[in-house]
């Protein structure tokens, strides 16, 4: 089965003996949060090798597609051909990306509301692990098909299985202060990303608010009192 | 015998799979003395004992193993084993405390072991034919090679689910059959794999 290699490259603006600490500890943030959300039943994709010295983590390769390619925006348009693994060398189809925009949830056989609900439910349990994320958007959520065979453990008429990556900046927290701050930094990333954001995120919310239950109305109110304050707010009153 | 090659490393594995062991306390025996024995005699007889001995009991699959192979392979080319050689580390990395006396127990051949499973691992060339190895293996081990599939017939899963500390988990909550062999062989292979980061 193919593995993913994720790299962390010395970054040489940084004092060396600085950055072998620091890519060592992110890697092992990321790795150690990947297994603990595996227990919780996370959608995460699995850890297969922990390479400290040489900056390597070795993950599940996760055959999909990020949600931010399919929720789609207007900057980043896509070419029908593409994919993102692809190294652009066939760059001719350009006219056809101006007219034509793809719909990549055909593929997966779900609508936009269930990829929505998707999201909101894997964050709950994310959070019902008490792993913040740290960096959630729509390009650290991966969608894939789901052989019918793979797992029982989501309702088993979906055809596709929402997983979230990227666990590099992630920490651990029960405050709901945390968690709201997790979820507006997604709020954010989806306004910015893409169009007519709001009630696409609403619906986000449904689902997390469902699936988290009663721990839902602390972390509600943290996130309307996290929006008042976030940035760009001016703080009268 | 499954054999494959890391050719980043230079290095060849060879794992081979015995049931109806009738010799594992005698193996262990020779184990245990080969560790002390002094001179040629005692270099040649750790030369023949030269791989690590599993007992399949906690194997859930050859992922595991390989991923422990692999992680033990690393130690040893950045020269941080933690146990005497590369062999031991691979059972080292298996078990997921600290505890070297007690991966040997839980991971090694003992005397009540009737399956076995042989992994030899060459680090540098030269590397021997997987003929000349298997002649050896069976010379050594008064088993039946058997083919990997047969790897999983005798893991005890509640045993594994003990040792790797995976009975409270969420995810297995009320998940029974091939469903949970699934999950709890992917949280043994990621947890192996994180054993040199776990908190």
């Amino acid at each position: 089965k193919p593995i993913l290699l994720k790299y962390r490259f010395p970054k040489t603006y940084r004092h060396h003996s600085l950055n072998a600490s620091i890519t060592k500890q992110r890697i092992g943030t990321e790795a150690r949060a990947l297994v603990r959300c595996r227990k919780f039943g996370v959608k995460v994709p699995g850890v297969r090798m922990v390479d400290l010295e040489n900056g390597l983590l070795g993950i599940e390769w996760i055959d999909g597609m990020s949600v931010r390619q399919i929720l789609g925006g207007g900057a980043d348009d896509d070419l029908p051909e593409g994919d993102d693994d692809e190294d652009g060398a066939d760059g001719e189809d350009d006219t056809e990306a101006d007219d034509e925009r793809v719909d990549h949830l055909e593929k997966f056989g779900i609508s936009q509301d269930i990829l929505l609900s998707l999201i909101g439910t894997e964050i709950a349990k994310m959070h019902r692990a008490d792993i913040i994320h740290g960096d959630l958007t729509t390009s650290n959520m991966m969608l894939r098909t789901r052989s019918p065979s793979s797992t029982s453990s989501s309702p088993p008429s979906l055809s596709a299985e929402l997983l979230l990556i990227d666990f590099g900046l992630s920490s651990a927290s029960s405050m709901p202060e945390d968690k709201a701050v997790d979820l507006y930094v997604l709020e954010r990333a989806f306004s910015s990303t893409h169009p007519d954001s709001e009630p696409l995120f609403a619906k986000v919310l449904d689902a997390y608010g469902k699936e988290t239950g009663a721990k839902w109305p602390a972390i509600e109110k943290r996130l309307d009192e996290v929006r008042i304050r976030g940035r760009k707010r001016s703080m009268v009153g | 015998m499954y054999s494959y090659a890391i050719p980043h490393l230079d290095a060849t594995i060879h794992i081979a799979l015995y049931e109806n062991v009738s010799n594992s306390e005698e193996l262990l025996k020779r184990i245990i003395a080969a560790s002390t024995l002094e001179g040629d005699e005692g270099d040649i007889e750790r030369a023949t004992l030269n791989y690590a001995f599993v007992d399949p009991t906690l194997v859930t699959s050859l992922t595991q193993l390989q991923t422990a192979v692999y992680h033990a392979l690393l130690s040893s080319s950045q020269s941080n084993l933690r146990t005497k050689t590369v062999h031991s580390e691979i059972i080292y990395i298996l078990n997921p405390t600290n505890n070297i006396t007690e991966a040997l127990r839980r991971f090694g051949v003992s005397k009540s072991t009737r399956s076995l499973i042989l992994i030899r691992v060459n680090e540098r060339p030269p590397h021997p034919s997987i003929e000349e190895l298997e002649t050896a293996m069976n010379d050594l081990v008064n088993g039946e090679p058997v083919e990997l599939d047969r790897l999983s017939a005798v893991t005890d899963w509640a045993a594994v689910r003990k040792v790797y500390k995976l009975n409270g988990d969420v995810v297995l909550a009320g998940v029974k059959g091939d469903e949970e062999k699934r999950i709890v062989n992917e949280l043994v292979i990621s947890t192996v794999a994180t054993k040199s980061v776990a908190a």
